[in-house]
């Protein structure tokens, strides 16, 4: 069930550049929320900006007890309204409601493979935890589902690597790749990708051209693909038909709702293009 | 005593004047857990039309400063669908359900009102007669003979309360009002959305994947209160408020400024409880006025000389 709460924000800080992580106290969809699902946030008391802005969860806060409380978003500022939200402070209100979307398949396997570019690895923190065992979500009680998770994580340049210690700390191998080489690799992630050539499944968050990239090359090695995607969104929950991308149809396409048929997809479902 | 909130428009009765408007509420489901239906006034689910449509490509909207840009091009899947799969559920809520339908022609407005006023548990239905986004459509409600044989023609095969959505995208909307009440409308919606433009000029090329796009939010609010006030004041039937209302002071506008009812609808996108919380807020409201009913409170602008 989708709920509508405001939410006091515990705290706004910066983890790289342009790059911020809020804390919001809103027990209820903490408690509610799973992997690969998102929030609309939205500054209330304005009409300019309108409309909330999607954004995935990077992971439930809890409290000594083990339940969860809050709820971290992490954000890039990229336009209006991620740029007041990153003036936000604590103690101010921020309006949600959540949680949206299908989120991350529960995956069984031996090697989990997250692929992310630019502000795409948000999404999978709370993920390798899941996958791991480590932590449970909406209620279920955690399960060991893999042996192992990797991120593999391109970003443009190093100042923009963003959460790289919360991944590892929650026991993730991390593998960066920047398009300057100022981290990691040089050159685009699924390069890195292309020459580890790691068996999967595999599940993407980032660029548009990037997930063109893994889809390519992961259906060339016959391996699973699931892809997270990001489109332009008014509420969220289905009933503005904004967010919509191609999925292929017995028929041949249909237009789908990222925000409820998504935003996560068999990547071999996705019409390109 | 708690204030009689009901309010009738001709032949509709509704149990109070909060409505949720088309194209913004999706099929009511989406909405179940935010929304109690019992304290709506009804809801006017997304327009159907007669065949599956894919709608526009995206994007599909676009905001801009209090206001939103939409061309999603009546994305669904036909009314054969909608009879099927998405009205059970709608009639068995606990309030009125106004069926939009949006015909590609006139022939096609008068099947599907026929087939949408005839189906079980149907309260009214509303004619989409000037969806800015439909490529190659016609707006209808530009044009008054048309307008007025369409609502005649639908009223000859509609059993239940008709509700004509018009357009202020004319010079006069009054007169459009006029043919839809010699059509035979119970009701005038006013309005849908106000066409418009986003511009990427870095790519020199238009914002939305349609082109032009139907702006709505609050940004159009002043536009539709103008529109409802003129239309009231030629006193042609009642109205509808609908476009940029997202709050209980914007309720309280429209109804003193003539409408007898009003529809929530980009609110619902980005405030999706609004509507629920504006139908708690209104018996207060009213009492600041000193109304004892709705009724009382329709029209009540003093207008000067």
């Amino acid at each position: 069930m989708i709920l509508q709460r405001t939410a006091q924000v515990i705290e706004n800080v910066s983890l790289a550049e342009r790059t911020f992580r809020i804390r919001l106290d809103c027990p209820e969809i903490a408690a509610a929320i799973r992997p690969g699902q998102f929030l609309m946030l939205r500054l209330p008391g304005t009409s300019d900006p309108l409309l909330a802005r999607p954004f995935a969860l990077y992971d439930t806060v809890l409290d000594p007890s083990g339940t969860p409380v809050a709820l971290d978003v992490v954000y890039l500022v990229v336009g209006k309204m991620t740029g007041l939200l990153a003036e936000v402070k604590a103690g101010e209100p921020i309006e949600l409601w959540g949680p949206l979307g299908n989120g991350f398949p529960q995956l069984e396997a031996e090697h989990g493979v997250c692929v992310a570019g630019g502000i795409g690895q948000t999404p999978f923190l709370a993920y390798v935890r899941e996958l791991l065992g480590t932590r449970g979500y909406a209620g279920q009680r955690p399960r060991k589902r893999v042996e192992r998770v990797s991120l593999y994580y391109g970003v443009r340049t190093a100042s923009l690597a963003a959460g790289v210690e919360d991944f590892q700390a929650a026991g993730c191998e991390v593998h960066l790749a920047s398009d300057d080489g100022s981290i990691g690799e040089r050159g685009f992630v699924t390069r890195l990708l292309e020459r580890d050539r790691p068996a999967g499944p595999f599940v993407g968050c980032g660029p548009e051209p990037m997930l063109h990239a893994l889809t390519k090359l992961t259906a060339s090695w016959k391996a699973k693909c699931y892809v997270s995607l990001e489109t332009p969104m008014a509420c969220g929950f289905g009933v503005c038909f904004s967010c919509v991308t191609k999925v292929k149809t017995a028929t041949g396409w249909d237009y789908k709702r990222v925000c409820t048929e998504g935003p996560v997809f068999d990547a071999d479902s996705l019409v390109v293009g | 005593m708690s204030p009689d909130l009901s309010v009738t428009l001709s032949r509709l009765k509704l149990r109070n004047p909060i409505l949720v408007a088309s194209g913004t509420f999706g099929y009511a489901r989406e909405m179940e857990g935010l929304v109690d239906f019992a304290q709506l006034g009804g809801i006017v689910p997304k327009t159907v039309t007669a065949l599956p449509r894919v709608g526009n490509p995206p994007p599909r909207t676009v905001e801009t400063p209090s206001g939103l840009l939409n061309a999603i091009g009546l994305d669904n899947d036909g009314i054969d669908h909608f009879l099927e799969h998405h009205l059970p559920y709608l009639t068995s809520l606990p309030t009125a359900i106004i069926g939009n339908v949006a015909g590609e022609d006139e022939d096609e407005f008068v099947e599907l009102t026929a087939k949408m006023g005839q189906a079980s548990g149907i309260a009214a239905v509303e004619l989409n007669l000037s969806c800015p986004n439909v490529a190659g459509g016609i707006d209808f409600a530009t044009d008054v003979e048309i307008t007025r044989r369409i609502v005649k023609r639908c009223r000859d095969v509609c059993p239940v309360p008709l509700i004509a959505k018009l357009t202020p995208n004319v010079t006069n909307v009054v007169s459009i009002a006029k043919a839809a009440a010699d059509g035979g409308a119970d009701a005038v919606s006013l309005v849908n959305t106000l066409l418009g433009l986003a511009v990427d000029w870095k790519e020199k090329r238009p914002v939305l994947g349609n082109g032009t796009g139907g702006l709505s939010g609050p940004a159009i609010k002043p536009v539709v209160l103008r529109i409802v006030w003129q239309v009231a004041r030629a006193k042609i039937l009642p109205i509808v408020a609908v476009g940029g209302i997202a709050t209980i002071d914007d309720v309280m506008e429209m109804i003193v400024a003539g409408a007898s009812a009003v529809q929530i609808g980009t609110a619902n996108f980005y405030d999706p409880m609004a509507s629920t919380r504006i139908v708690s807020e209104l018996p207060a409201a009213l009492k600041v006025l000193g109304c004892d009913s709705v009724r009382e409170a329709i029209g009540a602008m003093h207008v000067g000389a």
